[in-house]
């Protein structure tokens, strides 16, 4: 008698099916009533709340802000990540556990926690003011709550360990003896970089770029805390409007047009994929 | 080979064609210039960590004044933390532990079932059980909301605001971690080991307890653990699903980050980190870090 397997599966489908569905069908049709306020909404499906959110210029901006600020985090996320996430990938002793094990225990801890010490960082009479102002670079202490920057800075505590692992993983597939022909050939270290491990990591850096920007548009926490209520981005828009304002049907469509950036964006990195699949560029 | 190396000399841009040593890695500057730069990422991912343990251990008992470096080392804030910190942090941990056993339940026999048996439309099917990771959190809090709103208008149970409704949604998001991570070291299983047990005679039963779950332990361990803390360090999600006098440790800071910026609050933390700390030794210790990783989780 063979095993069915197939058994085991259906009790965890159907709550993970309806949990996922239910939840997103509600949500998603409340997004269609007329928001009248105060929790209460119209009972014709119309589509207000979307024509509010694409001619608003405030909604627009929350969004364009959100984009701007989700890019620059990918970006230095990338550009301080990659490195790390090599350097683990190739040292070959026990350092490389103890390394990772760093970024681990960062991505572990609730990022409530760090934006803690990011306050108490830049605090006016914190460390990094009191030398900058104390060495004469600043005249006036300086802070990254409450401003785009900081919503970066944020982001990234969000998405650096995460994007390391990634990275760390795209770098693992290269093989390492691709690196040695190459300098056995006599390319300098400098050629090694561009001609072999920049070409045969991009397309799982250009992946795991795109789940990093997914990441940081859907972040809410630490856009919130940094943010410190001045700075919007629709993760924290929606918690205000749903909770503070009580408009959950306006909230339902911030929240769809969120979730259908993001699927957008999950789409086109599969495709990605298998375009570069079809290409042979991904070694695997 | 290692970082206790020493510098191949100084090297400039690309203009050294030949280390001495054979390197473990090709970086166009000296190493100490790359692993200068790496630290960076270090600094700026532990830094705050390190500030918030050292700040909590000021001495001072005016509760307005946070300071590091601390100035004198004491304990007196960690006998100062107040009451509505400790059953926040009961609630998350039991919130926790409960969502990742209950993960773990749900994601086990789904990660069989895909990895193991061929039916139709897979993709679509392990697709959904990723889903939650590829939702943002914040959506999810307001479905689940709304989802909770509408159950409650039509049986008047309104589970929002209390522990079935905050674990459900916990549960949401902790099982695809578990199906990827057990999935993944189911992959790899070799299922002669379970037929050999089989042919001697052992149960179904007996040789899925004595064979299949001891190998897809570590994948568990892991997956159980992501759930876990995914669950514990929660915000947007527990944020629309709590109450007021009834919040997970996290939201509760979230809301008095504002107005009750103190010591007391940084000694909660504090113990939050060495708990994380801990039990990441912990799993390190059951199962490897190594294995921890390769099973994927929040990157599968």
């Amino acid at each position: 008698m063979k095993a069915r397997w197939d058994l085991f599966l259906i009790p965890s489908f159907i709550l993970s099916f309806v949990l996922m569905m239910v939840s997103q069908i509600i949500f998603l049709r409340a997004s269609f009533f007329k928001d009248l306020g105060l929790g209460r909404a119209g009972k014709d499906v119309v589509l207000t709340n979307y024509e509010r959110f694409f001619t608003d210029d405030f909604y627009l901006q929350v969004l364009w802000l959100t984009v701007q600020v989700s890019f620059m985090a990918m970006l230095f996320t990338l550009v301080l990540g990659f490195p790390v996430a090599y350097m683990i990938a190739r040292i070959r002793s026990r350092w490389a556990m103890v390394l990772l094990a760093g970024i681990v225990v960062s991505t572990f801890i609730t990022i409530v926690i760090k934006v803690f010490g990011i306050y108490i960082m830049f605090s006016a009479n914190g460390i990094i003011n009191q030398s900058l102002v104390g060495l004469g670079i600043l005249d006036k202490p300086f802070t990254v709550i409450g401003n785009n920057a900081g919503v970066v800075v944020g982001l990234m505590h969000f998405t650096l360990g995460f994007g390391v692992l990634v990275l760390y993983s795209v770098v693992q597939t290269i093989p390492r003896s691709l690196e040695e022909a190459a300098q056995i050939h006599g390319s300098s270290r400098f050629r090694v970089w561009l001609r072999v491990i920049v070409p045969l990591s991009l397309p799982g850096v250009t992946v795991a770029s795109l789940m990093i920007f997914n990441m940081s548009m859907g972040a809410f926490t630490s856009a919130a805390l940094l943010g410190g209520g001045r700075v919007f981005t629709l993760p924290v828009l929606i918690q205000r409007v749903v909770i503070m304002e009580v408009k959950y049907s306006m909230g339902g469509t911030l929240a769809a047009v969120l979730l259908f950036s993001v699927l957008l964006i999950n789409l086109l990195s599969i495709y990605l994929v298998t375009r570069m699949r079809k290409q042979r560029l991904v070694i695997t | 080979m290692t970082i206790s190396t020493p510098a191949t000399g100084v090297a400039v841009n690309g203009a050294e064609p030949q280390p001495r040593r054979r390197p473990g890695f090709r970086i166009p500057f000296s190493r100490w210039t790359f692993f200068s730069y790496c630290s960076l990422s270090y600094i700026f991912l532990l830094s705050p960590l390190v500030i918030v343990i050292g700040a909590s251990l000021h001495r001072g008992t005016r509760y307005t004044v946070v300071k590091f470096p601390p100035e004198g080392i004491s304990f007196y804030w960690f006998t100062q933390i107040p009451q509505a910190h400790w059953d926040a942090l009961s609630l998350s941990f039991g919130l926790a532990v409960l969502a990742s056993a209950l993960a773990c339940c749900v994601g086990i026999p789904a990660a069989l079932g895909l990895v193991r048996s061929n039916i139709p439309l897979k993709g679509l099917v392990s697709s959904v059980f990723r889903a939650p990771l590829q939702i943002p959190s914040i959506v999810t809090g307001v479905a689940f909301l709304q989802m909770y709103y509408l159950f409650g208008d039509l049986t008047g149970v309104y589970v929002n605001g209390t522990f079935a409704g905050l674990l459900l949604g916990h549960l949401f998001v902790g099982i695809p971690f578990v199906v990827g991570t057990v999935g993944a070291v189911l992959q790899r299983f070799d299922t002669r080991l379970e037929e050999a047990a089989l042919s001697l005679g052992a149960s179904r039963i007996t040789t899925f307890r004595r064979i299949t779950l001891p190998v897809i332990m570590p994948g568990v361990y892991a997956g159980g653990l992501y759930a876990f803390m995914v669950s514990f360090g929660d915000v947007p999600i527990s944020i629309f699903l709590s109450a007021p006098g009834f919040t997970t440790f996290p939201v509760e800071l979230f809301y008095g980050m504002e107005n009750d910026f103190n010591p007391a609050v940084l000694a909660s933390s504090t113990l939050v980190i060495l708990f994380s700390l801990g039990l990441l030794l912990l799993m390190q210790r059951i199962v490897g870090l190594e294995n921890l990783l390769r099973s994927g989780g929040g990157a599968g």
